[in-house]
């Protein structure tokens, strides 16, 4: 065969032949040159590729082995607070069930409390062509109910969100659904960043220490039951970051088992409820004061009279004889003095500073819900003189204890977080008082925990400065209620070196449980317990002060 | 050689070479699809372990959670925290808490 035609003598036909053949025969001597190209081109491919590295080999592009879809949670020290774990939903398929009474009782076996009616329902339920009967069961659940061998019942993976520590931390940690959907806690306010962690096999590592959060949601507990109190709220702040060591809510709930929890248990108290502060507030009222130069330290004042203003008479709880300094207003919790200090600071001033405060925005903890405080403007000089010594004016414990940083860095205040910083971090500080106030301040502070209303919070060592407040809760359209207390303490420790900010109440207290008889033992006892975590020694015995 | 013989020559060249490169193509893909099984296995494993993994976290976590210490303490050792009790002896923490057995000493 030839086949690109004859060759040797050509005739005139045959020329003719050749002449109209000719350009056929490029056609196909182009083609296999065409084909040759490509053959090479292939063979090239197949040498590189031969003398490359195995592409398989090649290492995995940065991310995760494992993608989830939500990244674990983790304290400061890295102790495990959240994580993601695998789990099963029980599924069945309706038209390979024979016996759906028969089924559900076995079923029943495993899940006591699964409803029998509503497994039923759900087995013959032929419109469907998979069913769900129950989410999140764990692997040995799975055997249970694989050993049962049931027709028409099998199971699908899934993801299921685990909170090691139980009941611990759970107000800030907060809880999914059983898709996952962030419903609470950090777990909402952080959601995002939580999701691109478990997509990166990172954890997000929380400014919360679980020793102290466990430190404080034990007292907290034990003094809101001694209280009779129906709720409590407690934060601890390192008051030059803002980072909050522990942040506790009572009565407490399992997030494993949320669903099962009311809803009063689940609700977060700490940046969730809003109260009247009460005379936790009267430092900021005295600080003002000093930095507007409407009093100095050495003004004496007569308490024993009581202030009439816009035809409201403000009283103190005790009569406090003969002439009180500003240190005494602190220490014996003076509404008189308190409401003089503001009369003569101004609506205008002490709003420029309850802003500067925080005092009346959300705290912007990073969490599902941070309540805006109700902190209508004063009008009169008598919502003035409330506001003086916390009426009027309705925060959260977080926002009180954002404030409180200003005790800490000089006069400047640091916004709460719950996200753990690197030491070099840059904290960004907002001047609110000068350092020599702030200072002053300390000294005062310091003088209501060693001779007045919040003795019960002094522990020997470490020195804590604080106010206890006392606010008797609104009734409604009937008033105030005196049966019925919002009892609080908030500090800063030690008063030397102030770094630390704590503040604890309780709710719904009953008559005379005022703040320095059940929130500042509580906040001493805690105290007690944490302060060896934070490098600092408690005395034996009371030192001089 | 003729320019026939040379063109016939390129077309065996050419047919070998495609017939090579056809089966190297298959014995390649076959190998590949055997490696992306094995990666699949060998990535369902990890899976695997790693769910392990973070379960067996979840349960350290669990049981060195401070409540579940604090409950040992007290059981083990009669110690509350925070209590005036909280420190004890050395000698006291050995007689509560019996030192484990030695290791055995291993044959020579």
């Amino acid at each position: 065969m030839r086949p690109f035609g004859a060759t040797g003598a050509v005739g005139p036909q045959q020329a003719y032949v050749a002449a109209e053949a000719a350009p056929a025969r490029n056609r196909v001597r182009a083609l296999a040159l065409g084909i040759f190209a490509l053959l090479l081109l292939l063979a090239g491919r197949a040498v590189q590729l031969a003398f490359s590295d195995d592409p398989l080999a090649e290492p995995r592009a940065p991310g995760a082995a494992i993608v989830l879809p939500r990244g674990d949670i983790v304290d400061r020290n890295g102790v495990l607070l959240a994580t993601t774990v695998r789990a099963y939903a029980l599924t069945a398929t309706p038209a390979r069930v024979w016996d759906a009474p028969a089924i559900a009782d076995a079923l029943r076996r495993v899940f006591p409390d699964l409803d029998r009616e509503t497994t039923i329902r759900r087995l013959t339920d032929t419109s469907r062509r998979l069913v769900y009967l129950r989410r999140g069961l764990t692997p040995e659940q799975r055997t249970r109910v694989h050993e049962l061998g049931l027709a028409g019942v099998g199971f699908e993976a899934e993801h299921h969100r685990a909170y090691p520590q139980g009941a611990l931390a759970a107000h800030a940690l907060g809880f999914t659904d059983v898709d996952l959907n962030a419903l609470s806690g950090v777990e909402r306010g952080l959601d995002a960043e939580i999701r691109a962690a478990g997509a990166e096999g990172r954890a997000v590592r929380l400014s919360i220490d679980i020793r102290m959060q466990y430190a404080l949601e034990e007292e907290l507990g034990a003094a809101a039951r001694a209280a009779n109190a129906s709720g409590g709220a407690a934060i601890l702040l390192d008051g030059r970051t803002g980072e909050t060591l522990a942040l506790a809510s009572w009565p407490a709930f399992d997030p494993n088992e949320a669903g099962a929890a009311p809803a009063s248990a689940r609700r977060d108290r700490v940046a969730g409820d809003l109260h009247e502060l009460g005379s936790t507030i009267k430092p900021f009222t005295v600080a003002m004061a000093l930095q507007e130069q409407v009093t100095r330290s050495g003004e004496l004042f007569d308490l024993m009279t009581p202030y009439v203003v816009d035809s409201s008479t403000i009283i103190d709880h005790e009569r406090i004889e003969g002439a009180s300094t500003l240190g005494d207003i602190l220490a014996h919790s003076s509404n008189i003095g308190a409401a003089r200090l503001a009369v003569r600071l101004g609506g205008a001033r002490q709003r420029s500073y309850l802003d500067r405060l925080g005092l009346t925005a959300a705290a912007g903890l990073e969490l599902g819900r941070n309540q805006a405080p109700l902190a209508p403007m004063a009008r009169t000089r008598r919502d003035i003189a409330g506001l003086g010594f916390g009426y009027g004016l309705a925060a959260t414990p977080a926002a009180l204890a954002g404030a409180y940083t200003v005790f800490t860095n000089e006069g400047a205040r640091v916004i709460p977080t719950l996200r753990a910083l690197a030491p070099d971090a840059a904290v960004e500080r907002a001047p609110v008082f000068s350092p020599e106030v702030t200072r002053q301040l300390l000294i005062y502070m310091r003088q209501a925990v060693t001779e007045g209303t919040g003795r019960a919070a002094d522990v020997p060592g470490l020195l804590v400065a604080g106010k206890t407040g006392t606010a008797e809760k609104l009734d409604g359209a009937a008033g105030y209620d005196e049966g019925r207390n919002f009892s609080s303490f908030a500090g800063v420790f030690p008063a030397n070196d102030p770094r630390y900010v704590i503040v604890l109440a309780l709710d719904d207290t009953g008559e005379g449980a005022a703040g320095g008889m059940v929130a500042a033992p509580a906040v001493a006892r805690t105290l007690r317990r944490i302060a060896p975590m934070l490098g600092l020694r408690v005395e034996a015995r009371a030192q001089n002060r | 050689m003729g320019k026939a013989q040379l063109i016939r020559m390129l077309q065996i060249i050419a047919a070998v070479v495609i017939v090579v490169l056809a089966v190297g193509l298959y014995r390649a893909k076959s190998d590949a699809a055997r490696t992306q099984a094995h990666v699949r296995e060998l990535q369902n494993e990890i899976e695997a372990r790693e769910a392990a993994l973070r379960e067996l976290r979840a349960e350290i976590a669990e049981r060195e959670s401070p409540a579940n210490v604090e409950q040992l303490a007290q059981d083990r050792l009669g110690v509350a925290p925070g209590s005036a009790n909280a420190t004890l002896p050395e000698g006291e923490i050995a007689r509560r808490l019996p030192a484990p057995e030695r290791a055995r000493e291993p044959r020579s």
